[in-house]
């Protein structure tokens, strides 16, 4: 069954970090937005944003200022997605960005010429560059040396508070940790982070769980909590514990799904109807091209429906979006217009012996060549089709991981696309 | 400390000399540089040999396999699963070879089987369509972790003492003896003199380097040889190709997966032994002839072991004997040293009988060898690596609310404070490394990114960790395992790269310096 096709100014492929951006640009200058993909990925997100912290490979420390980093950055690297745009750019497109999480209940904390630390679950500190509310006692009990006591629940795997206070001590020597049992599931043997979270929206629940942190928070400043204080109503949840308790609450994120990125997708589709976004939770195998624009389908249900774009913004990520993929021969191949990837020779050296060597793996830098305003290179240099753009991680001579760039990249080539398509 | 016979080495030979020794009557301590079966003893098919694979070429090692066969599967019978074996070939290999195998092996005395092509297909549905001869042979797979801890903790319960993370750093020696030997504790740094009246060096690999602290040399080859472990069980017998040794000629079961391989490739040196993502290649394609369905199939991981092969003529690893060396040292000079190396997993219980006649007549001690005839009692120390064992128990206990701690593989909290309980009763620091090699955690899918963190903040929560330990023990957790995913990451799998490092360095920062 065919449904009646819809025309758009701009389709976004992918509902990633790029993807959410693009389409929230697009429809912020009144162009007409289908956006489609699961967005799923970015369920695995900590929901901060990061802008850039640190060169790959070379001798120059973590950048408290990630712009100065980002200079030195381009400088080396003039291929790097970042040469491609100006600081302008990247303002624009956070604060737009970081605008419309905030209509939908997300708020960022930012200082514009530096990073900030987050407590990881590993124990370490995370250099980001926004950090939403919900984390953000944690960031400044840290600058303040204010005594912390971080919480861990029996049964919630890999959020160990003791591996975190250990760890910390050297960078924060004030600070404790505790174990408690959550209330209502003292039987169970393994908890999730997304169970607990709707248990804590049941006003006894909550209450009961506060009665349990009670006993444990004399002599602290600030009560450090894995991050499962509701998906919509978190900024209820945690002042109602800050009341009770008399103490600052923040969250710490925890490992996939967590509900930090739960919340970002979230705060991202519920605004989307009032942007006049039409958003298809399903990925797309085939798309045809021409002088006119893009054509590819979408099941609605058991129905189908023709897409008609003008523009097409190509945000499918890398291999764990399927943007990127490997072909019978084994080399990297961009899996919608097989587009031309940059990559290694071969497989041989994708990766480096050891997992954690500071210069990143070879694999990662692999990607599409765009243009100056993120416009995909065909084979023989030339722009392979006119309004065809891509944006985020998708693009070659970044290493987001290493870099702690990923939002950044993400938002600044989303920014540049859709300003140059508008 | 003083004893009568120090082991130098912690594999399936050290472990079974340990034990043979204790049944005489005889005091020994063992060390190893890491852990029991750190080298080939843990990095093998985990193939207890019917001998078919060695008639062709060393009569005498098939007798040993079949004789040695026999003898485990009754007297250890609880480390072994006794799939039977099979002997394929395909249409392009040698008639004149398939020819021989039958005659030879009634020549040995070993018991073979020909068996029609459909019959061998309808019992192994994974072969190749263009079979042409099978042969039922008596290979079965053996568990060489717990084979080894089980002859390590029979050994201690006789009185013998195993010491982990113990690098022997020298020998002093007086009038042609070794006096003591010199170790140092790996994590630790601690020092220690180990006195006794012999010492055997079951080293391995490394026999060479043992026996040069003494003032000997042994020449040796090193075979380095890479297997790959299938994410899923492909077949229930053991499959060998009925061809000249080759690469991934052998596809064992165990548990839950199979194992094919494998390469030899001769390397100089005993560092950082790894597969390459030509031997993973090679691998994948040779053993596809036999059972088409390894070309598809997804790998959870690849592994290598070196073959210590003494050089008696010349030759390369393939056609170097198989068969062990055992040197009494008195040519070089040295009454008290005893050298057994090279051999194989199946006639380890041999071996270490060889070299235990040698230790106890030389301390005039003229008690039997008792490992021919007595039981090996199944020990608590190998448990948790048994496939399968870990969700069994913890399906049947929901009363101890335990949490998984390795979902991949079921392994939970309870497990992992036995094995903390027991590593700690032997003296030994209960690091990630160590809780891994006992246990199935990070040998399922996720191979420790999710399992490795989980791990380190349960023993933090425990009290067995302390300040930024961790994060140390973590990187190593995961470049171990790392080691035998690289190769293999061919398509699929860079996804799991993906996430994994999403977690690790893009959030976790762990590539960082700590500082």
């Amino acid at each position: 069954m065919m449904n009646k096709p819809v025309n758009c100014n701009v389709a976004v492929i992918g509902a990633g970090m790029a993807g959410m951006a693009a389409a929230i640009f697009a429809a912020n200058r009144g162009l007409s937005v289908v956006c489609v993909g699961k967005a799923s990925e970015i369920s695995f997100s900590s929901g901060c944003l990061d802008l850039f912290s640190r060169i790959p490979g070379s001798d120059m420390p973590a950048f408290d200022n990630p712009f100065e980093g980002i200079a030195a950055l381009t400088k080396l690297q003039p291929d790097h997605p970042y040469a491609k745009v100006g600081r302008e750019d990247i303002v624009q497109g956070f604060e737009e960005f970081t605008g419309f999480m905030n209509t939908s209940g997300i708020q960022y904390h930012c200082t514009p010429e530096t990073n900030q630390k987050i407590i990881t679950p590993a124990g370490t500190l995370k250099s980001t560059w926004c950090v939403p509310s919900a984390m953000y006692a944690g960031t400044r009990a840290l600058a303040e040396k204010k005594k912390i006591l971080i919480v861990d629940i029996r049964g919630l795997k890999g959020f160990g508070a003791r591996q975190m206070a250990q760890s910390l001590k050297k960078h924060h020597p004030c600070m404790g940790s505790v174990t408690v049992e959550f209330p209502g599931r003292e039987t169970a043997g393994d908890l999730m982070c997304e169970r607990l979270t709707w248990d804590l929206e049941t006003p006894d629940i909550l209450s009961r769980f506060i009665g349990v942190l009670r006993p444990h928070t004399a002599g602290y400043d600030t009560v450090g909590l894995p991050a499962i204080l509701g998906i919509y109503r978190f900024e209820e949840l945690k002042n109602k514990i800050e009341k009770a308790l008399g103490k600052t609450v923040f969250e710490i994120p925890t490992l996939a799904p967590s509900v930090t990125g739960m919340r970002t997708k979230e705060a991202f589709l519920g605004q989307l109807p009032a942007s006049k976004v039409r958003h298809y939770p399903v990925m797309v195998k085939d798309i045809t091209h021409g002088e006119a624009g893009f054509s590819f389908e979408v099941s609605e249900g058991i129905a189908v429906r023709e897409v008609r774009a003008e523009n097409l913004i190509l945000a499918t990520g890398r291999f764990m979006g399927r943007g990127l993929g490997v072909n019978a021969s084994g080399n990297i191949r961009e899996m919608l217009f097989d587009l031309p990837v940059t990559q290694p020779r071969d497989r041989r050296e994708w990766f480096r012996r050891d997992f954690f060597n500071p210069k990143g793996h070879g694999v990662n830098r692999s990607g599409l060549e765009t243009d100056e305003c993120f416009r995909p290179l065909g084979r023989g240099g030339k722009v392979f089709h006119p309004k065809l753009y891509a944006a985020g991680s998708i693009l070659a001579h970044q290493d987001w991981k290493r870099e702690k760039s990923g939002s950044g990249i993400s938002i600044a080539s989303a920014y540049r696309a859709v300003d140059h398509l508008a | 400390m003083e004893t009568e016979v120090l082991i130098i080495g912690g594999g399936t030979t050290g472990t079974g000399i340990a034990r043979d020794l204790t049944l005489r009557g005889i005091s020994c301590i063992l060390i190893d540089q890491k852990d029991i079966n750190a080298g080939a003893s843990g990095a093998n098919h985990g193939l207890l040999h019917s001998g078919a694979r060695y008639i062709f070429k060393d009569g005498e090692a098939a007798v040993e396999c079949h004789r040695e066969n026999l003898l485990l599967k009754r007297l250890a019978p609880h480390c072994i699963e006794d799939t039977g074996g099979l002997f394929v070939a395909v249409d392009q290999d040698d008639d004149d070879y398939i020819a021989q195998f039958p005659k030879l092996c009634v020549k040995y005395g070993l018991p073979c089987k020909e068996i029609s092509v459909d019959a061998a297909r309808q019992k192994e549905p994974c072969l190749a369509e263009n079979l042409k001869a099978a042969f039922e042979v008596a290979d079965a797979v053996v568990d060489p972790f717990m084979l080894s801890l089980d002859n390590a903790a029979h050994a201690q319960s006789k009185g013998a003492a195993i010491l982990r993370n113990m690098k022997l750093t020298g020998f002093e020696m007086r009038n042609g003896k070794i006096h003591t030997a010199q170790v140092e504790n790996r994590r630790t740094g601690e020092k220690l003199t180990i006195k006794a009246q012999e010492f055997v060096n079951a080293s391995g690999a490394w026999a060479d380097n043992v026996a040069a602290m003494a003032g000997a040399s042994i020449p040796m080859s090193y075979s380095k040889g890479s297997l790959l472990v299938t994410q899923s069980r492909i077949n229930q017998a053991v499959i060998n190709r009925l061809r000249p040794a080759s690469d991934a000629d052998i596809l064992v079961p165990g548990g839950t997966v199979s194992i094919i391989g494998t390469t030899s490739v001769e390397i100089d040196s005993l560092d950082d032994i790894r597969p390459t993502v030509e031997e993973v290649d090679a691998i994948i394609k040779e053993g596809a002839q036999m059972v088409p369905k390894l070309a598809t199939t997804r790998y959870i991981r690849a592994y290598a072991g070196v073959r210590p092969l003494v050089r008696t003529a010349g030759g390369d690893g393939r056609s170097i004997s198989r068969n062990y060396t055992l040197k009494t040292h008195t040519e070089d000079g040295i009454d008290n040293l005893v050298t057994i190396t090279g051999g194989k997993l199946t006639t380890f219980r041999l071996m270490a009988e060889k070299a235990s006649d040698i230790v106890a007549r030389r301390l005039k001690n003229t008690n039997p060898c008792l490992t021919e005839t007595e039981t090996l009692p199944p020990s608590t120390k190998g448990e948790w690596t048994e496939p399968g064992k870990s969700p069994r128990v913890w399906m049947a206990n929901p009363e101890r609310r335990d949490t998984l701690i390795c979902e991949c593989e079921m392994v939970s909290e309870y497990m992992v404070d036995e094995i903390v309980n027991d590593l700690k009763a032997e003296g030994t620091i209960p690091t990630l490394e160590e809780v891994g090699r006992r246990s199935r955690i990070g040998k399922g899918p996720c191979q420790g990114t999710f399992c490795s963190f989980r791990l380190a903040a349960y023993l933090y929560r425990k009290g067995e960790l302390a300040d930024s330990q961790g994060m140390g023990q973590v990187r190593e957790f995961v470049n171990e395992r790392w080691k035998g995913f690289m190769p293999l990451v061919r398509d699929k799998e860079l996804m799991r790269v993906e996430l994994q490092e999403s977690f690790l360095c893009a959030l976790f920062g762990m590539e960082e310096d700590d500082e």
